[in-house]
């Protein structure tokens, strides 16, 4: 479904990633790990269309990134390292206030239920208030208002507890098996990749990463 | 379009306080500065009875020409009351206008047309009384005028023979035309005289017009907030373009300003006598434009709201001291036309429709919104 082929990503002279393909399949999770800095954001960025690769093509559904930008970014739901809701709102306002300004519909029990299915049950908590567990998960919930087939989730469990984090992952899991979502993540629980992740993609230099993970039985692309 | 303002009506009702603040400073604020200024103003004034002994034309004429001059407030009163206050010294001096006034001053006569009476206190009585009978002899000059005129037309046996009144009309109408000569304290905007309810230091749109840059540059902080980096990634996942959303919300902000600016027209009316008509609703909806298109821009160029908060307060400064508004600047616009032209505050203030800097602000905004988004490139 989503095919990447030799993207690199160059600011000025300093190379960040470099002939990086992949491809992700329907109900597929991939884990993205490497050290602080290795470009693991980078590259979710370029797969998000935020950012444009300085080379390589990558197409999801076979349409090209480069000429179907506004369709693309339908199927894609992008969860930001930096958590970004509305502070001064509550959960309920920041699904609210999204949900108008998302492409597709859905009513308030719809918002209501997406927010329970990951347990997050503050509906009507200020968010300034609400523990960081429950920010990382309105901070996905609103990105999974208008049902994106490929989720690019950058550090969603970083900062939280186990309970929260076995939260999170139980409703990837699901969205994965039960929906067929495709799911692209990062996150430096080495753990928590090796129980979630069909497959596991290394970048950077740091050598620790791979080895844990070859350890476990994963099967481990490295660039 | 209404899906956009539901989200912004929800970032309203979170700050609906800072918001209405923002919104009723500028009437609120003019409204208060008017009126306290205008009773101080009426505090200074000189008070002075006035007993009117006979109810004819030029007698109350006299009367009207006594109120309308600056520093003094007269009360209308009877002797009795006149003398009592001024032993109490409520009053500074009064004057009776006798009974005859009228006849008196038509026969060209001067004699006893009035009494005065003052207290030991009345330090306004010479200036005072001085200025009554300067008016009291222009009319009888003028009523003396007319009966030469009359005799000499009689005389002569001119076929268009001239009424006193004629005479006195005519000498009327010389004397208004030669006062538009006169001058008095102005503004750079008005031109118009200050019509003698006092000297008015701020003129109410004026100081409407200075609040409302600021409160208008404070508003648009929305705009910094949500051009924050950290809440981009979601604004690429919505259904229409950041810049749209942008735009649109810009859009309603000058809608509930506009509301505003006609509730504040609204205001001045009833509270200050401020007429308004089609014509000034046009200046006031050009100049709104202006503002909020020159307020989107400012803002775009802040990352720091509190460096955009001061920058906003900077500004207004500068206009307000630039236009005349505040600080009477005559001299200087009428050596420098072109200032008047390009300053906003002093468009408005002529009451003229600006469009330079609308035009100007819109193309800029134009440029801004054709421009590739960078982050999207
Ligand atoms: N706009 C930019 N200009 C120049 N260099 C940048 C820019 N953005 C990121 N970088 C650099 O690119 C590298 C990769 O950053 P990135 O955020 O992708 O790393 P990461 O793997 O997500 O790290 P972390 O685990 O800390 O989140 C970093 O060295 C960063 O300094
Ligand atoms: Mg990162």
């Amino acid at each position: 479904m989503l095919n990447v082929t030799n993207i690199s990503k160059k600011y000025g002279k300093k190379s960040i990633l470099s002939s990086i393909s992949l491809s992700v399949q329907k109900g597929e999770i991939i884990g993205l790990v490497g050290e602080n800095g290795a470009g693991k954001s980078t590259l979710l960025h370029i797969l998000a269309t935020i950012q444009k690769p300085t080379d390589g093509v990558i197409s999801l559904n076979d349409m090209s990134y480069d000429k179907n930008k506004k369709v693309i970014r339908k199927q894609i739901g992008f969860v930001p390292q930096d958590i970004a809701i509305w502070d001064e709102f509550t959960v309920e306002e920041n699904m609210i206030f999204f949900e108008k300004l998302s492409w597709r519909k859905k009513s308030k029990i719809e918002l209501k239920q997406l927010c329970l299915d990951m347990e997050l049950d503050k509906w009507k908590e200020p968010t300034k208030t609400l523990s960081g567990g429950m920010k990382r998960k309105l901070n996905l919930a609103i990105s999974l208002i208008h049902d994106p087939e490929l989720l690019l989730l950058d550090e969603p469990t970083v900062g939280i507890d186990l309970k929260s984090r076995k939260e999170i992952g139980t409703y990837l899991k699901n969205q994965a098996i039960n929906e067929k979502k495709s799911i692209v993540y990062t996150s430096h629980d080495m753990d928590e990749i090796i129980s979630l992740c069909d497959r596991v993609i290394c970048i950077g230099e740091d050598p620790f990463y791979k080895s844990i993970l070859i350890d476990s039985g994963k099967e481990v692309i490295s660039f | 379009m209404i899906n956009i303002l539901q989200t912004r009506l929800i970032h309203w009702k979170k700050q609906i306080f800072t918001l209405l603040f923002w919104l009723l400073l500028p009437i609120v604020t003019t409204i208060l500065v008017t009126n306290v200024t205008s009773a101080i103003q009426d505090d200074s004034k000189v008070p002075v009875g006035i007993v009117l002994e006979e109810n004819t034309p030029l007698a109350k004429d006299l009367v009207t020409s006594i109120k309308q001059t600056p520093f003094i407030r007269v009360y209308e009163t009877t002797e009795e009351d006149a003398l009592l206050k001024i032993e109490q010294h409520e009053l500074d001096s009064a004057f009776v206008i006798k009974a005859g006034y009228d006849e008196q001053v038509r026969k060209g006569s001067r004699n006893r047309l009035i009494t005065s009476f003052q207290s030991d206190l009345s330090f306004a009585f010479t200036p005072v009384s001085e200025m009554i009978i300067s008016y009291v002899q222009q009319d009888t000059g003028r009523s003396k005028a007319a009966f030469t005129v009359k005799n000499l037309s009689d005389n002569a046996g001119l076929s268009k023979q001239w009424t006193w009144e004629e005479v006195v009309a005519k000498s009327k109408e010389i004397e208004a035309k030669e006062n538009l000569l006169h001058t008095t304290f102005t503004f750079a905007d008005s031109g118009q005289e200050n019509d003698g309810k006092g000297i008015t230091i701020w003129k109410p749109w004026g100081l409407w017009a200075v609040f409302s840059i600021l409160s208008t540059l404070l508003l648009f902080d929305w705009l910094i907030k949500e051009n924050r980096s950290s809440l981009a990634p979601r604004f690429t996942f919505i259904r229409i373009t950041f810049k749209n959303y942008m735009v649109i919300n810009a859009l309603f902000y000058t809608i509930l300003l506009f509301i505003f600016d006609l509730i504040a027209a609204g205001a001045f009316f009833l509270f200050l006598e401020e007429p308004f008509n089609l014509h000034s609703i046009g200046v006031i909806l050009s100049y709104r434009l202006m503002l909020n298109a020159g307020a989107f821009l400012l803002a775009l160029c802040f990352k720091n709201v509190y460096l955009f908060y001061s920058v906003s307060f900077v500004i207004t400064l500068l206009v307000a001291i630039t236009s005349g508004a505040i600080l009477p600047i005559d001299g200087i616009i009428q050596s420098y036309q072109w200032l008047e032209y390009l300053n906003p505050l002093a468009t408005f203030l002529s009451n003229k429709i600006s469009v330079i800097w609308l035009i100007i602000f819109s193309f800029i905004i134009g440029l801004w919104h054709v421009r590739k988004e960078k982050s999207h490139a």
